[in-house]
């Protein structure tokens, strides 16, 4: 019975503390800004690259173009983001980078309805 | 004895429970170090650029005087659907003055014109993609001009005065292909005739405006 009583407790203590690892997992996957900041770790390009959007009569953007992405990048995940002047997002979409000679543009759509007034920046990254 | 059990099933439930948690914070620690990443942000500048008549050009062309260019010149712009006697008009502005690169966009555009004869038919504006002049442009030119084939926007001159029409896609793409050639305006319901302010106008009013809000 004491043995018994014993392995219990080693079990509950090991238990804690695996519960406690899985929390601080799941904390960082959650809480992390993966948009933020400018950390290359061995990319495919360390430029800031440049992008322009299209819009239809009513100003509501169309479509998002990334020019001149390396092609290097093919492959790799683009993902854009419409910021306000909070940077606050008011849509965001994901491509893969296609081949291409040279440097490619990258054309995204799907961002919803958004109006081009209200967007002051443009939030990209790759990420593979 | 029924102690000993309860002990044994919580010890086999806390082992699995354990087991299952170390398996999600692998999971979670794997998604995190397989990630390669490279973030940026593009600040954009916004801005207004509203142009009058002074960076205006505008003309009609007349079918039954094909070689006339007289509507360069004329304080009113006609627009006429009758068969073998129709009338475009013609409006754009030069841009080059806002300073945009080709890499600025339109967030907002919209033409003002001002309607100086009414009539109820529709009248349909179609942008303009290659280079003209009121100076030079006649009827016969219009074979040389690349416009577009579906209308950007309509409206219908029933009332003397100012009309606003957006026109923000087309001034966007111009803005990108690096000038603004402008719109054909065109009688697309009927036979009337209608009229809009030129940029010649006595009257500084009844001149065509855009009200233009960028991005660069």
């Amino acid at each position: 019975m004491k043995r018994l009583t014993r392995i219990f407790g080693i079990a509950l203590t090991a238990a804690l503390v695996s519960v406690g690892v899985a929390s601080a997992a799941s904390l960082g996957l959650t809480s992390g800004r993966l948009d933020a900041g400018s950390a290359t770790v061995n990319g495919c390009t360390s430029s800031s690259l440049t992008a322009t959007r299209n819009v239809d009569n009513s100003g509501n953007v169309t479509q998002l173009n990334v020019l001149s992405v390396p092609q290097a990048c093919a492959g790799e995940v683009l993902t854009a983001t419409l910021e306000n002047s909070s940077n606050a997002s008011l849509g965001s979409s994901a491509v893969i980078v296609g081949t291409c000679t040279g440097g490619c543009t990258v054309s995204m759509t799907g961002f919803g309805t958004v109006s081009a007034t209200n967007v002051t920046a443009y939030a990209l990254s790759i990420t593979e | 004895m029924r102690r000993r059990h309860t002990l044994l099933r919580l010890t086999v439930a806390i082992v699995v429970f354990m087991s299952s948690s170390v398996g999600v914070g692998y999971a979670a620690s794997l998604g995190l170090s397989s990630k390669k990443l490279h973030a940026w942000s593009q600040t954009l500048t916004k801005g207004t650029c509203n142009q009058t008549a002074a960076t205006a050009d505008d003309t009609y062309v007349q079918q039954a005087n094909p070689t006339s260019t007289a509507g360069g010149t004329d304080t009113n712009l006609t627009v006429g659907g009758a068969a073998g006697s129709q009338d475009y008009a013609f409006i754009r502005f030069d841009l080059s003055g806002c300073g945009l690169p080709t890499t600025a966009g339109a967030d907002s555009a919209t033409l003002t014109v001002t309607v100086t004869t009414k009539s109820n038919d529709t009248i349909s504006l179609f942008p303009v993609y290659s280079s003209w002049s009121s100076s030079t442009l006649n009827w016969n030119g219009l074979g040389g001009l690349t416009i577009g084939a579906t209308a950007t926007t309509t409206f219908v001159p029933s009332t003397p005065g100012q009309v606003t029409v957006p026109v923000t896609a087309d001034v966007d793409a111009a803005i990108k292909a690096g000038t603004l050639w402008g719109w054909e305006l065109r009688d697309t319901s009927g036979t009337a005739v209608s009229a809009v302010g030129s940029s010649e106008n006595n009257a500084s009013g009844k001149r065509p405006s855009l009200a233009l809000g960028y991005e660069k």
